[in-house]
């Protein structure tokens, strides 16, 4: 008998759908003769009496999520996520890295180091890149941290802003679509496929209304994952099989028929009668790789 | 062998500067000198940019995320048979006081403070402590005993200026095992024993002359060695 730990924050309570599908996680290991228990941050000294851990509050190598993940990682047990992946996908300029290293088609992207913003750089990256470009702090989440700028004085003061806690910044080609695919892949192999669509006059899934702190979230689209476009297969795989064997959550374009990584993300959202709609599986494969 | 630093150098040693190697693919073995290798910031980079370019590179980002963790420096110190106190990751003062005890010594665990500890006598200082470290009780800190006397001492590739044999055997052992070219250290020495509590940044003013000379000297050493880093 496996006896797993789900370490989640208050938060991973507060949507219904999150909760729900924490719940399912819980009956499902259960049936299958585990032990699941939810693991809060006041009890993470009893981590060693665990067999496996299954990380899902935010991660980040910053959050207690990383102290976790790594001290699990050291007592050998099996973890999602694992430190190596949160290090990758937490830090989107050693994604990209990753990504132009070994060929993952791509979205456009420039790095940006904190002592070259003047106005010299800023006018290559516009003819390179094209206007408006999408800054990226290398730590967003959840859509946060993502900006448009189309000009020199919005391109600064977004910079300056995200270049208070990190000294490299990401600069991409804005690339609007009606929705992003994502793809769930758990040990190099596929787990659901979702299309994120991208709210009406938005750019992003996640987009905040004008003057208001709301965010306002686009609709979720499941898909059975045998109808998924087999390129799209490939280039989610390739994208995770450069970071590791964990569960990520691929968002990829479709631009003109090629399909670009926007982002491989660590800890991917799972809400119940989202992304487990059309694979209700998702669940037990979970499960089974976290007692195997 | 590649020496990227931001700091100012002695003259006999040729460095490039983080945004120059940052710019290029140079295939080298690395060493990474700085005196802030906080996660996100430029040394930070510098490490990830070799990583990237197959270059061996000390610090790894990896031991460079592990060192300011303080659980985790503690976890694999120990794992490696360096001492360490016990230590409670919490945000529940009661716990502390029932399992830790008084005087108590409370690192940071959280994204926004990344240098410090405080000591705390007494139950009121325990508060105090947790409710700014802890930022006002949002995030979990790292609460060891205090038996004995506190030191901070700089680590310069382990070498420290303190002449004494335990902390001095504490810091070459904790260099082997995360490679941080340039750290403090906080170190606990009770019962005649040195036992790791924390390490964090050094701030450039920290660095002396003879810190300088005894980088430039440690540089020569290991380039004399065919650059073997240790990784």
């Amino acid at each position: 008998m496996s006896r797993i730990a789900c370490f989640v924050e208050k938060y991973n309570f507060s949507d219904p759908r999150e909760e729900a599908a924490l719940q399912n996680f819980k009956q499902t290991a259960e049936k299958s003769g585990s032990q699941f228990s939810f693991l809060f941050r006041e009890n993470i000294e009893d981590i060693p009496n665990y067999d496996a851990v299954f990380i899902r509050a935010t991660t980040d190598p910053l959050f207690t999520s990383y102290i976790v993940s790594k001290t699990a990682w050291e007592l050998g047990k099996k973890v999602i996520d694992d430190p190596e992946s949160i290090k990758i996908c937490a830090n989107k300029i050693h994604q990209y890295a990753l990504f132009e290293k070994h060929g993952v088609p791509r979205i456009p992207t420039v790095f940006l180091s904190k002592d070259d913003l003047h106005h010299k750089k800023i006018t290559e990256i516009f003819s390179t890149l094209g206007k408006p470009v999408v800054i990226k702090a290398p730590y967003t989440s959840f859509s946060r941290y993502v900006e448009k700028a189309a000009c020199e004085t919005s391109f600064r003061e977004v910079a300056k802003r995200f270049f208070k806690k990190s000294d490299v910044l990401a600069i991409q080609k804005f690339t609007p679509t009606a929705f992003d695919w994502r793809v769930g892949v758990l040990g190099n192999d596929i787990l659901y496929v979702c299309k994120y669509m991208i709210p009406k006059g938005k750019w992003k899934h996640g987009a905040k209304l004008r003057g208001k702190p709301t965010v306002i979230w686009g609709r979720t689209v499941s898909i059975q994952k045998k109808d998924m476009p087999p390129r799209l297969r490939e280039v989610a795989l390739k994208a995770c099989g450069v970071i590791g064997k964990g569960l990520y959550g691929v968002d990829i374009k479709e631009v003109y028929g090629e399909y670009v990584v926007v982002e491989v993300n660590d800890n991917p959202s799972i809400y119940a009668g989202y992304e487990d709609s059309m694979d209700q599986d998702i669940y037990q494969r979970i499960i089974n790789y976290l007692s195997a | 062998m590649l020496v990227v630093s931001s700091i100012g150098l002695c003259d006999d040693l040729h460095a490039l500067k983080p945004a120059v190697f940052l710019g290029s693919s140079i295939k080298d073995t690395t060493i990474n000198l700085t005196n802030d290798y906080r996660y996100l910031k430029t040394g930070y980079y510098v490490s990830l940019h070799a990583e990237i370019l197959g270059n061996q590179v000390i610090p790894s980002c990896e031991n460079i995320i592990d060192a300011s963790r303080t659980p985790i420096l503690l976890l694999r110190a120990s794992k490696a048979k360096i001492p360490t106190v016990p230590f409670l990751v919490t945000d529940n003062v009661k716990k502390i006081i029932t399992e830790v005890g008084l005087p108590v010594v409370v690192f940071a665990v959280n994204p926004f403070i990344h240098e410090g500890y405080k000591v705390a006598k007494n139950q009121s200082a325990l508060y105090r402590a947790m409710k700014s470290l802890g930022m006002n009780y949002k995030f979990a800190v790292c609460a060891e005993p205090l038996r004995g006397e506190l030191h901070s001492v700089k680590s310069v590739f382990g070498k420290t200026e303190l002449a004494d044999e335990q902390i001095s055997a504490l810091s070459q052992k904790v260099y082997e095992l995360f490679r941080i070219p340039l750290c403090k250290l906080h170190v606990q020495k009770a019962e005649d024993k040195a036992f790791l509590c924390g390490l964090e940044p050094l701030k450039e003013t920290e660095l002396s002359k003879a810190d300088l000379k005894l980088i430039s000297k440690e540089i020569m050493l290991i380039s004399q060695q065919g650059n073997h880093i240790g990784v």
